[in-house]
């Protein structure tokens, strides 16, 4: 026997005298509309919105700000419409969108390439592992200043640290999403006689779809991120930039309704990658294969 | 009935006419030691990365690269050390990581403020998801402009970028993971009678540390990327993020300002020795830190195997 004892909380007893009376508390009842329309999801993350730019409409006409540092929002809506109409904003939405989809789709492929050589080899596993963990930690950004040395001023450098972003995020999260197919599915395909790149495309991808959207995705933030960052860099070395230039370019010239105009793009961009491309992939695939719920 | 009658597909018939006669490999027999070798991973990759090397060294000697292209091993490796023990880059690493924590500890603190106030209310739920779908998407750099015209040129303006790039991952994932908390756990924790912060701190954070520790990894992969980026960019403008303007000798700015400066003063060297440091500390921060917190929280506790 042990002689730590352990005290036990013991809860003393009560008796309660006399229970009130229940209130006549409604059991079931009608919501009323105000009830009813605040239950909307949508409405109320609408009404927040309002709420937001009406707050910062009337702190910038109330608190008398300067226009320069922080424009009103009627002011940035304005100019945002204006470029829209003149084309002045889609043409730098293209410029962006060009590289941007040009380096997504290089990193992509080569980071396909990479791993299929990993699946077929183990020396293709080891170098992509060595690979992924050297350059994963690494801000594609600060290979810019390289770029521009090696590529020139310009797409070439724009792309090539945009595919350094994708690369490597998408390998290691597709490595180790193979990595993780159960070796029952890995059977079944053997079963068949695949073998190469018939074994990545029809067992591999699908089963590990999961973490490769995840991949992607992660691989898109830090593309999106890395893109709008060399711009502002590359923007100072040559005219023509996309959005990321824009805003450096007004921030400079201190016409702050264009940078604002310029950021509700990147939002709006950002926005429909997400809730557009990406949630559309998942719902085809993901979703409907009964991987995710 | 149907009309569309299946034609079933018969296998022909076949008849081996000679079996081989079967042979038995080695059933059990002692590895070599190059096998043996050859199955340690840390050989294998270590293996790798000095191939690496090599075809790095033997590609700038041959092929004779102007060295403000591309520099060899030798030099890049001469340059870190340099660097190291004759300059200053580890105070110009400090820097960049005094700014990246005090981003970092002022971003958790707003984060942990949106999302307690989101738990509580429905309104601040609203107002949180609302607020992350908005500003998530949003490249934190693109503010760096409009900062250095509101705080000025140095530390601040990198702060309040570096904030943005915190705040919204870590509340987004921290907010979702409290979201999935399963009813069971929440229902414990209420029958302990625990409301507000307790309630927040013993269910609500243990259950979703996962999803938690997922916000903090990503908010600090975004943060790190901006401040190289934000060093970079502005470096001619923000030339000394340690505090005072105008640097004075090399002890000022971080890594993302010395890689800049490098480039400009055309000592390739150099700037592969400052990508060679942020790779380090990369490394030293996924690995050393985050994966240790991995190790004694989700993975003591069984939430993550793996």
């Amino acid at each position: 026997m042990t002689d730590t004892t352990a005290d036990i909380h013991v809860r003393p007893e009560f008796v309660v005298e006399r229970l009130e009376a229940a209130q006549d508390v409604d059991v079931e009842r009608r919501l009323s509309l105000f009830e009813r329309i605040s239950n909307i999801n949508a409405v109320r993350k609408f009404t927040i919105l309002l709420g937001l730019v009406a707050l910062w409409e009337g702190y910038t006409r109330i608190g008398d700000v300067e226009p320069l540092l922080f424009p009103s929002f009627s002011a940035s809506a304005a100019v945002l419409w204006e470029t829209l109409l003149s084309g002045l904003m889609l043409e730098k939405v293209w410029i962006t969108v060009y590289v941007l989809v040009l380096g997504y789709a290089a990193g992509l492929f080569l980071a396909a390439a990479l791993l299929v050589f990993a699946v077929m080899t183990r020396v293709g596993s080891d170098f992509l592992s060595t690979m992924t963990a050297m350059f994963q930690p690494l801000p594609a950004i600060s290979l810019l200043p390289l770029a521009m040395l090696w590529f020139g001023l310009g797409v070439p450098s724009l792309v090539f640290v945009t595919i350094h972003s994708v690369l490597w995020a998408v390998a290691l999260s597709t490595h180790t999403g193979f990595m993780s197919v159960s070796e029952t599915l890995r059977m079944v395909g053997r079963n068949y006689g695949l073998r190469g790149i018939p074994y990545v495309f029809t067992i591999l991808v699908p089963a590990a779809f999961a973490s490769i959207l995840t991949g992607m995705k992660v691989g898109w933030a830090f593309a999106w991120r890395t893109l709008i960052g060399a711009e502002l860099v590359f923007g100072a070395a040559s005219g023509e930039g996309g959005l990321g230039w824009m805003i450096f370019e007004r921030g400079d010239n201190l016409e702050t309704p264009y940078v604002f105009a310029a950021l509700f793009t990147v939002i709006v961009i950002g926005l429909i990658v997400e809730n557009l491309i990406f949630r559309n992939i998942e719902i085809g695939t993901v979703q409907k294969w009964g991987m995710q719920r | 009935m149907s009309d569309h009658a299946i034609e079933p597909y018969v296998r022909k018939e076949l008849e081996g006419q000679e079996i081989g006669e079967a042979v038995i490999g080695d059933v059990e027999r002692r590895l070599s030691v190059w096998e043996r070798i050859s199955n340690v991973d840390a050989v294998r990759k270590l293996s790798v990365l000095v191939t690496l090397v090599v075809a790095w060294e033997l590609y700038t000697r041959i092929s004779q690269i102007n060295e403000l292209m591309f520099p060899t091993f030798s030099a890049t490796g001469t340059a870190l050390y340099n660097a190291l023990v004759n300059e200053s880059l580890l105070i110009n690493v400090w820097n960049s990581l005094s700014l990246l924590l005090t981003g970092y500890a002022i971003g958790i603190g707003i984060a942990s403020v949106l999302v307690v106030f989101g738990v509580w209310t429905r309104f601040g739920s609203d107002l949180l998801t609302t607020l992350t779908a908005m500003l998530n998407p949003l490249p934190a750099i693109a503010l760096l402009p409009m900062a250095m015209l509101w705080f000025g040129l140095g530390p601040a303006a990198i702060v309040f970028t570096l904030l943005h790039s915190i705040i919204w991952p870590v509340a987004l994932n921290t907010h979702s993971g409290f979201m999935g908390v399963s009813e069971t756990q929440r229902m414990v924790g209420r029958n302990y009678g625990l409301k507000g912060l307790p309630y927040i701190y013993k269910i609500l954070i243990p259950a979703a540390f996962p999803s938690i520790l997922t916000g903090l990894r990503i908010g600090w992969a975004f943060a790190w990327r901006t401040l190289i980026a934000a060093e970079l960019v502005f470096g001619g403008q923000v030339a000394d993020t340690s505090g005072q303007l105008g640097a004075e000798g090399s002890t000022a700015g971080g890594l993302g300002w010395i890689i800049f400066q490098s480039q400009m003063e055309n000592q390739t060297p150099y700037v592969f020795a400052g990508l060679f440091a942020v790779i380090l500390v990369g490394i030293i921060i996924e690995n050393g830190v985050f994966r240790n917190i991995e190790d004694r929280t989700i993975r003591r506790w069984g939430m993550q195997i793996a």
